[in-house]
């Protein structure tokens, strides 16, 4: 699996914010056609996006577009722009699996058109629909990760962000609704840029919380949340016997894996195969 | 007239009006050592179009000023109605 501890939202109609990207070492750089561009500006957006695209490099993040959500008259558009040119698709506002068919049916039109790969597509759900549906959502196999908004959703509900008592809630529900389907959960933005502790704080609960990741709106953010993201020595020695003893009962045959007299089961060896890909990387 | 593009730092600006002949004006604050290059992609861009082309630049990159013209061409043409 990618590793996404980092997806950085970049407006997608600034050029001077866009060229730098690559420098930034975010897991993926997302340029947005969405709420950061007014509408006036869409057109525009939208094939600047594509040279950027083409001609920016991205060092090792990956390509993400978030285009506008199936209810505007653009996410079409934004497509059939900006397809050959991203590897994911970050799609807001969805709010049913029917949603999901819709984009996809769409997508597979394209994908054929220019011969291309099938692209991934992250939702961002956003509404109290999307999350009582989101574990139907997240089935669809175009769906590698599911992400959620905390700002349409705490306006949904009719209560103000800050005081939001329900998050964690909804956190858990998106988290389970993922990992049901063997997908990344994505957590939302913090977005005081200038509170690195705050920060810290956030996306090491994130991880704690079952996320793979957390969004980020400044360069500043991302080395922060790698460190937060990095297990502990204790977690990596752990992990390292759990995979040893995994290595051994495999080599002798064994089909019950033991570690100091415990059993080991699967998920727990998965786990430490994870922990270890997480201490590897930077 | 279509306009495509900002006055922001590291953009361009392109702004087609129709005209029964082809005008092509270039600005650009780094006209001294740039302007050569700007004129070129703007009438490699915009060749063959009859209209008049202004482009002012504000420190793009070379593919910025492509899209910022092809976002104005297309404008021109009446696709973005």
């Amino acid at each position: 699996m990618k590793l996404r501890r980092t997806r950085l939202y970049v407006p997608g109609n600034n050029p001077h914010l866009v060229e730098n990207v690559g420098l930034y070492n975010a897991d993926a750089i997302i340029l947005d056609l969405e709420d950061s561009v007014p509408i006036p500006q869409k057109f525009d957006a939208r094939i600047l996006v594509k040279y950027s695209l083409q001609h920016v490099d991205f060092g090792r993040s990956e390509k993400w577009v978030r285009i506008n959500g199936i209810t505007t008259p653009y996410w079409e558009k934004d497509l059939r722009e900006i397809l050959p040119y991203c590897e994911v698709i970050n799609l807001p506002k969805v709010e049913s699996y029917e949603d999901m068919v819709i984009v996809d049916e769409k997508m597979r039109e394209i994908e054929k058109e220019y011969g291309l790969e099938p692209r991934e597509v992250v939702p961002i759900i956003e509404s109290v629909k999307g999350l009582i549906n989101a574990r139907e959502i997240a089935e669809h196999p175009r769906v590698s990760a599911l992400a959620w908004g905390g700002e349409d959703l705490t306006a949904d509900l009719g209560i103000p962000r800050k005081k939001a008592l329900i998050l964690d809630h909804v956190r858990a529900q998106i988290v389970f609704a993922a990992k049901a389907n063997k997908k990344q959960a994505l957590d939302t933005v913090y977005s005081n840029i200038r509170d690195e502790e705050g920060l810290f704080e956030y996306a090491q609960r994130a991880r704690y919380m079952g996320f793979d990741g957390i969004g980020v709106i400044h360069p500043n953010q991302i080395e922060v949340v790698h460190r937060a993201f990095r297990p502990t020595d204790d977690e990596i020695e752990d992990a390292k016997k759990i995979i040893e003893a995994a290595e051994e009962a495999e080599k002798e045959g064994k089909g019950v894996i033991s570690l100091n007299g415990r059993m080991i089961d699967p998920p727990v060896v998965e786990r430490a195969r994870k922990i270890l890909q997480f201490a590897e990387v930077d | 007239m279509v306009k495509a593009g900002t006055s922001e730092k590291g953009d361009a600006l392109v702004i087609i009006e129709p005209s029964e002949k082809r005008e092509v004006y270039v600005e650009s604050k780094i006209m001294a050592i740039y302007g050569e290059t700007i004129r070129k992609t703007v009438e490699e861009e915009t060749s063959g179009l009859v209209a008049r082309i202004a482009v002012k630049d504000f420190g793009s990159l070379e593919w910025v000023l492509r899209a910022r013209i092809e976002a104005a061409i297309r404008k021109f043409r009446g696709e973005e109605k």
